[in-house]
């Protein structure tokens, strides 16, 4: 059978024209900031390395404290090519957070949030959150001290938030302290709840941009013809892609993802512990604020501020008036740099101090 | 909701919003059901209960221990004196575990962001708002007893 009798047979049943017009109409802009366009994919790119590596070690893993520590250290040590997957699971994870981070920050700065595409913005925080929440939902599953104590402190932090937060965390850990209940609680969101939810919102986010097309930052001026998204920029994406599988690759031969000690909840927490980069701003802050100020909860304080951060973050593109009209906004650009500078800062102070 | 000319809402509309009302009417219940089970049943039972952690004889004067109760870390401190004192070894900043450090004086401290107890768990610096949270020593004839205050 040809390919075109397939293409025949699938026609009758599937849509295939309408959809491959629906394709077809989505173009790439091409001007001076074109560059920033490949990052979108590249994100999606390494949560699909996640999805299929997470597979692979979900096939061994063990989640309860007395084999979690264990399974993993036989995946590293005895399944063929499981240092590997760990490995590049670990390390897809870092890159898709830095991905994300570059993408969000360059359609933060290039305005790509105005109207009409507020939709593809909120849906996109949603997914920074549920990155962040796949980050720390895994971060325990090891179940050796660095994951243990990681966990502690973050599920330490929200409970000051006021009527929701003990609760919610009480939620998340299933018990009083971390233990068993914990671990099968993030084991759940990790593989099951949190992917359900991330398949939906990155359907969606996708989709939006095929409805909405690929923005144009406000005041640039475009001289060329823009190229078909199908198939001539899919093409440089997919070099994209291969180039960041070199790099992943790269980082999970020569650096393999190593295996603290097992967690032992008796112990002191080891000096010099700090949580994952992506986590780094929030922990120097919790370290730079003194235990009360002017009699509030530092805690609180903290809480209070990353959530006017959120809130700040989900209405930019409504309260951002000027690109909405389609002029430039310092003021906001002036925003966005400035918290690009605090989480670097602050990434680069908690590494090295 | 629409009104015809005559000012009548329409029967379609009313038997939308019932629908809708029933509809809420149903998922309530389930929804309450299962966040129901997904809140943890607090161990109540666990919170007093005494706990046997040893024999006088295993903590020498002058020592200190980290021991377990209810799953929980607690500092039992032997005195020079003789006396015991026990504390919860869990920091009341972001709940790491502490370690009894004898340098530059004995104190508590916490590796997670840097708080110091004194002896008697009082925050004497760092982010911990508050001291550690104190534990009764039971002593019956040489079985040493933890329970929460």
């Amino acid at each position: 059978m040809s390919s075109s009798h397939i293409r025949v047979w699938l026609s009758e049943r599937l849509p295939l024209n309408a959809t491959e017009t629906f394709l077809a109409a989505k173009e790439v802009p091409r001007h001076r900031h074109s560059f920033w366009y490949y990052f979108g994919g590249m994100t999606l790119f390494f949560f699909c390395v996640q999805l299929v590596t997470g597979i692979l070690l979900s096939l061994y893993y063990q989640p309860a404290p007395e084999h979690a520590y264990e399974s993993i250290r036989t995946i590293v040590n005895e399944t063929p090519h499981g240092w590997l997957i760990r490995s590049l699971h670990a390390w897809s994870a870092h890159l898709m957070v830095a991905m994300l981070f570059i993408h969000m920050f360059s359609v933060f700065l290039m305005k790509a949030y105005r109207r009409p595409r507020e939709l593809m913005w909120l849906s996109g925080v949603a997914l920074l959150v549920l990155v962040l929440g796949f980050g720390f939902t895994g971060y325990l599953l090891p179940w050796d001290t660095k994951a243990y104590f990681a966990t502690l402190i973050g599920t330490e932090v929200p409970k000051s938030v006021p009527l929701l937060g003990r609760w919610g965390v009480s939620l998340v850990k299933g018990a009083e302290s971390v233990g068993e209940a914990t671990l099968t609680r993030m084991y759940s969101l990790h593989v099951i709840v949190l992917p359900l939810i991330g398949l939906l919102v990155v359907a969606f986010h996708v989709l939006l941009n095929q409805f909405s097309g690929v923005s144009v930052p406000a005041g640039t001026v475009v001289k060329r013809r823009p190229i078909a998204f199908f198939p001539d920029f899919a093409y440089r994406d997919f070099i994209a892609w291969i180039v960041g599988f070199a790099v992943l690759l790269a980082l999970s031969t020569l650096i393999p993802r190593d295996l603290g000690d097992k967690a032992d909840p008796m112990a002191s927490a080891p000096p010099g512990m700090k949580p994952e980069w992506y986590f780094l701003p929030l922990y120097q802050t919790l370290r730079m604020i003194p235990a009360t100020v002017f009699t509030i909860d530092g805690e609180l304080i903290v809480n209070a501020a990353v959530g006017a951060l959120i809130a700040l973050w989900v209405l930019i593109p409504f309260i951002d008036r000027r690109s909405a009209r389609g002029l430039k906004s310092p003021l906001f650009t002036a925003i966005g740099v400035v918290i690009i500078v605090y989480i670097a800062g602050s990434i680069l102070a908690g590494y090295f101090t | 909701m629409k009104e015809d000319q005559a000012g009548l809402i329409a029967r379609r509309d009313v038997l939308k919003v019932a629908f809708g009302l029933w509809g809420v009417l149903c998922a309530a219940p389930v929804l309450g059901m299962i966040l129901q089970y997904i809140t943890p049943v607090a161990a109540k039972a666990g919170l007093r209960q005494t706990t046997l952690v040893g024999q006088s004889g295993d903590f020498a004067q002058g020592t200190v221990r980290i021991v377990r109760v209810n799953k929980d870390p607690v500092l039992l401190i032997h005195t020079p004196g003789g006396q015991f004192r026990a504390l919860s070894a869990r920091c009341t900043h972001l709940g790491c575990v502490v370690q009894y450090q004898e340098t530059p004086v004995p104190h508590f401290g916490c590796n997670c962001h840097g708080s110091q107890f004194d002896m008697n768990g009082i925050n004497i610096s760092g982010p911990a708002p508050r001291p550690l949270p104190p534990y009764q020593v039971i002593l019956n004839g040489s079985s040493v007893y933890l329970t929460r205050v």
